[in-house]
């Protein structure tokens, strides 16, 4: 990968239980709207990321088909999706050292700061190898 | 002329004010004082050393992150720097009260800094290192593995935390 490819970085940003989160827009494969459905190879993002007792209420669900490697999809249901923005590396902070083994294991590996908001990046294809590897 | 081998009378007083320089450098060794800051959390009063404590924030929006134990709420924005924050009530088995309504100490130690939730700031004072006596043989728990000391305030044995223990406690 050449320095171009990661002085910037496209993300799709979206909040789920008004938590801002996001993600490499190369990653994801496909947007489609929520139309009720419960397969059982579709996530809720609330449940994958281990929201346990906070309560969310969706806004306007859409279904993320996220290109998960190796040719395979994994869709997870998101929500309020904002916009597709670019952003500068050097806009990211890492986590706090004392977080980032509690953080990573979720794919969340940093934090931008957009007018005082904190948007927490997220890798999919992280969070699925994590997961994977439990 | 020859000058005299008597002692001069500046000579004299030199050495008794560099006497006295020294005497007063021992009393001050015995009377080393440093500095504490007392702090309610939960229901009780806590202090931790002021050279701990780089300062005291407002009440900030804590950001929770996916994957944080229930002693990490979260993250906050401090003049744009990233910061942890602990919350230490888990540590002390003190009830979560009062949620909405803290304080964030920010905490220093070497390589580690982090906020910690506190309630309020009672007081700041400097204290004789000696009226810090060794932690209560009966305290238990996690909060044993915090405190370093006690000291006597207010009529009360107050618990001296170390913040150094605590950042050991929270990234083994």
């Amino acid at each position: 990968m050449s320095d171009m490819d990661t002085r910037t970085l496209h993300l799709l940003l979206f909040s789920v239980g008004g938590i801002c989160f996001g993600v490499d827009a190369g990653q994801v494969a496909e947007m489609t709207a929520y139309n009720g459905e419960s397969d059982v190879d579709l996530f809720w993002f609330h449940e994958e990321m281990g929201y346990a007792d906070k309560a969310v209420r969706y806004q306007s669900p859409i279904i993320a088909t996220i290109k998960a490697g190796m040719g395979s999809q994994y869709r997870v249901v998101i929500d309020s999706m904002e916009d597709i923005a670019e952003f500068s590396q050097s806009d990211i902070s890492p986590f706090p050292s004392m977080l980032e083994q509690f953080v990573l294991r979720r794919g969340c590996w940093g934090i931008l700061l957009r007018q005082k908001q904190m948007i927490v990046l997220l890798d999919f294809r992280r969070l699925l190898r994590e997961r994977s590897s439990e | 002329m020859e000058p005299s081998h008597e002692q001069l009378k500046s000579e004299l007083i030199l050495n008794e004010l560099k006497k006295r320089q020294r005497t007063k450098e021992v009393v001050d060794v015995e009377e080393e004082r440093v500095k504490v800051v007392f702090f309610t959390c939960g229901e009780s009063q806590y202090a931790f050393y002021g050279t701990d404590i780089r300062e005291i924030l407002p009440s900030f929006d804590i950001s929770w992150v996916p994957g944080l134990p229930d002693y990490l709420p979260g993250l906050i924005n401090v003049r744009g720097d990233i910061e942890s924050v602990i919350d230490l009530r888990y540590f002390l088995g003190e009830e979560k009260v009062n949620h909405g309504k803290h304080l964030i100490a920010m905490a220093v130690r070497g390589d580690f800094h982090s906020g910690v939730m506190i309630d309020s700031i009672e007081d700041v004072i400097d204290i004789p290192l000696s009226t810090i006596h060794p932690p209560l043989a009966t305290l238990n728990g996690a909060a044993r593995d915090l405190v370093i000391g006690g000291i006597e305030y207010g009529g009360k044995t107050i618990s001296l935390l170390d913040v150094g223990k605590m950042a050991t406690l929270i990234t083994v």
